[in-house]
């Protein structure tokens, strides 16, 4: 690779309450520790993206307000995130950023705030109460991963609907909309999801699926290097602890190889 | 007062009585219970204040409160105050029955309140506080609620009688956007000398940044800043609008930073209201405290004190007095020397943690990470602490993790570039105790809400003997 991967931060100056930088933190501690250069490009809101230089896009959480001034200015971007996803970018959308990724979100007043439509769904913020809490899913969407679980937090007045594969089964908490038992959305190479804590710390097989999807992106096959995640796991396995989930019984956790200390 | 309202005040003592015999101090649940008995008792016994301070916003409270009490309070002229941060309407209750008497009349007159921001809609409706000071609206805890915005609009469209005065804070935005509809705001601000002053400018150079771009709340725009100090305060303008950092009427800068012999040094500005002084003035004040955050504490304290007719000389006694209140860089002296801090968000934990960098010492760092609802359930606010910055600082600390999300913490720490060797993850408090021992190295212990007391009382009962009773605040 001539150039470094690179990851654009959409709009980090509005979307960014759920710490998001940790997600950013995660992917290019892991990348490095790894020999893979790795940029992150912020776009603020207004700027152009640059498809042709990018490998992936985040799209983190704002306060209502912040989301609407957001949905003002999205048109500019619909057209070249749609050809993103179809191309298969790898994007990941958390909180707020997920339900800006559909048609449209229903607020309270019944005000309509529109999305990118970059998939069919939508979101409503249906009255009763905020959907907060620790969440634990079991993930089977995503193909080869040591363990089957993410673990996180989730606090949300909108309830999402859509036809696509979910990220995963919820175990305990609420998800997309506390209904129908399913967290997230995976389409393609786009993942959403309601899950933060930040999301990729405490769950290292998502930062290494996102990584090596945007190096196949850039045409790399070549699997990642196993770390030494005894932390993320432990971390991991503290959640699961604390909602009365028993240990899963996922694929064996490969021997660590190589240190990220 | 009606029948119910005296019935709960009465509830209320034959608790306190029965606590009392059972050994048990003091608590919220006289408020809890007399609350179940009539509702409204909190609206019966706040209208019959006559003289009202409150002190509200995100950080600081505690200690502005303390400090201002410490101003205000004599025997001639005693002041009531909810203490150790009792500031949610339970804790405001049991203090105001603590002094009402068997036939429901408060039987003090003037009343010092430490409010919760979110607490403040149940308490403005039924009073008419004569100062309101609000220390600062950080957005990075609450807003994750849609609270600021709420507490944001609450503050504005408060009923502002003529008779209230805002002492609030020029260096926030924030703060400055809601004092627009009051009649007659107070602003106190930082005044850093020019940057070949180091002394006052310590703080200012530890590498805190601004969290998020603060925006103008008139137009939108992203503000510029001449300055940062710490959060989103400094010296700022909006570039699209007429919105900017207000003239201040109490300018405060610090000298001897972070020595024994530290003071504010206020410079007071005549303005054209008559109840304030007319003439301008610069007085010192003893600045007990460490870090910025809480010169910014002393300083809101000695406006409102100010502005509350208090004299120069009456405000730096009281500062010279002053004990901080528990686990704000509270100092256990002791082989090895221990000093406990509350961390609750991540503005505050940066600042906390810019003062630990200015020890230059080679130190332990432990943090004691809860998620209990007084901590916040949620714990992705350790990933906006600036914690890369710290570490790159502090490169020979070695770090303990323990509480509830101790594994969290640590994570954090690996990824602010911590060597996976030099964390420590401990089951309990109590191991925190060994920390340090054998490297006689001094240990900070940087703690959430809910093991903050308990660390107090352990960190005490650990100190041996000949330096019992000699937790002090830090100088
Ligand atoms: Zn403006």
């Amino acid at each position: 690779m001539n150039r470094p991967l690179r990851v654009a931060h959409l709009f980090p100056e509005l979307l960014n309450l759920y710490a998001d930088r940790g997600n950013l933190a995660v992917l290019r501690a892991r990348a490095v520790v790894r020999g893979i250069d790795l940029e992150v490009v912020p776009i603020r809101l207004g700027e152009p993206l640059n498809l042709a230089e990018l490998d992936m896009v985040l799209l983190g959480g704002g306060s209502d307000k912040e989301q609407m001034q957001v949905a003002s200015m999205l048109p500019q971007y619909q057209s070249d995130l749609h050809y993103a996803v179809e191309a298969g970018m790898p994007m990941l959308a958390v909180c707020g950023g997920y339900q800006l990724l559909g048609d449209y979100y229903e607020t309270l007043g019944g005000d309509l705030v529109k999305g990118l439509r970059l998939v069919e769904m939508y979101t409503k913020a249906e009255p009763g109460t905020r959907l907060v809490g620790n969440i634990a899913i079991e993930c089977s969407s995503i193909p080869g991963v040591v363990r089957q679980t993410v673990v996180g937090f989730e606090n949300h007045q909108g309830r999402t609907y859509h036809p696509y594969l979910p990220l995963g089964k919820v175990l305990s908490g609420y998800g997309n909309n506390g209904r129908d038992g399913l967290e997230g959305l995976h389409h393609l190479g786009v993942i959403g999801t309601y899950i933060h804590g930040p999301l990729l710390p405490k769950n290292p097989h998502l930062a290494d699926y996102l990584l090596t999807k945007a190096r196949a992106f850039r045409g790399v096959q070549e699997p990642l290097v196993e770390l030494d995640d005894t932390l993320e796991w432990r971390a991991h396995e503290h959640v699961l602890q604390m909602l009365g989930i028993s240990k899963t019984t996922p694929a064996e956790t490969s021997q660590p190889s190589e240190s990220l200390a | 007062m009606s029948f119910r309202a005296l019935l709960a005040v009465w509830m209320s003592k034959f608790v306190t009585i029965g606590l009392k015999i059972m050994g048990r101090g003091a608590t919220s649940l006289p408020g809890v219970i007399a609350q179940r008995v009539y509702l409204l008792l909190p609206d019966r016994l706040l209208r019959q204040i006559d003289t009202c301070v409150i002190v509200t916003g995100t950080n600081g409270k505690t200690t502005t409160t303390e400090l201002l009490y410490a101003m205000l309070h004599s025997d001639d002229e005693p002041w009531l105050v909810n203490r150790g941060g009792a500031n949610l309407i339970q804790g405001i209750l049991a203090t105001l029955l603590q002094k009402t008497n068997w036939r429901g009349r408060l039987t003090v007159k003037r009343v010092l309140l430490e409010v919760d921001e979110a607490t403040m809609r149940l308490v403005l409706p039924s009073i008419r506080p004569q100062v309101l000071v609000l220390t600062n609206v950080l957005r990075d805890q609450l807003d994750r609620y849609g609270e600021i915005d709420q507490t944001i609009m609450l503050l504005r469209n408060a009923a502002w009688g003529a008779d209230t005065t805002l002492v609030t804070n020029a260096d926030d935005p924030l703060c400055v956007a809601i004092s627009s509809i009051n009649q007659k705001p107070v602003f106190f601000g930082y005044a850093p000398m020019e940057s070949t002053d180091e002394t006052s400018v310590v703080d200012l150079v530890s590498g805190n940044q601004v969290r998020d771009g603060a925006f103008c709340e008139k137009c939108g725009a992203l503000l510029s800043y001449e300055r940062y100090f710490y959060g989103q305060m400094g010296i700022y303008a909006c570039p699209e609008c007429s919105f900017k950092r207000p003239e201040l009427s109490f300018a405060g800068r610090v000298l001897d930073a972070g020595t024994a012999a530290s003071q504010l040094c206020v410079n007071e500005y005549a303005a054209t209201q008559d109840w304030r002084p007319s003439e301008d003035r610069e007085f010192l004040v003893p600045n007990p405290l460490k870090g910025l955050y809480n010169a910014y504490n002393l300083l809101a304290a000695t406006s409102a004190a100010r502005t509350l007719g208090v004299s120069p000389s009456r405000i730096a006694e009281a500062s010279k007095r002053f004990i901080q209140p528990l686990g704000r860089m509270q100092v256990f002296p002791g082989h090895p020397e221990r000093i406990l801090s509350l961390i609750k968000n991540p503005t505050g934990a940066d600042s906390v943690l810019s003062t630990v960098a200015q020890d230059a010492r080679e130190k332990m760092v432990c943090f004691v990470i809860n998620d209990n609802f007084a901590d916040g359930r949620d714990v992705s606010w350790l990933w906006d602490v600036d914690l890369e910055v710290f570490v790159e600082n502090s490169p020979s600390t070695r770090y303990v993790c323990a509480g509830t999300r101790a594994a969290d913490m640590a994570l954090r720490l690996a990824y602010a570039g911590v060597d996976r060797l030099d964390i420590k993850i401990v089951d309990d408090t109590e191991a925190l105790l060994l920390v340090g021992n054998e490297e006689a190295l001094p240990v900070y212990v940087l703690s959430t809400y809910t093991a903050l007391h308990p660390l107090v009382s352990l960190l005490t009962h650990a100190q041996p003997k000949e330096f019992r009773g000699k937790a002090v605040s830090a100088s």
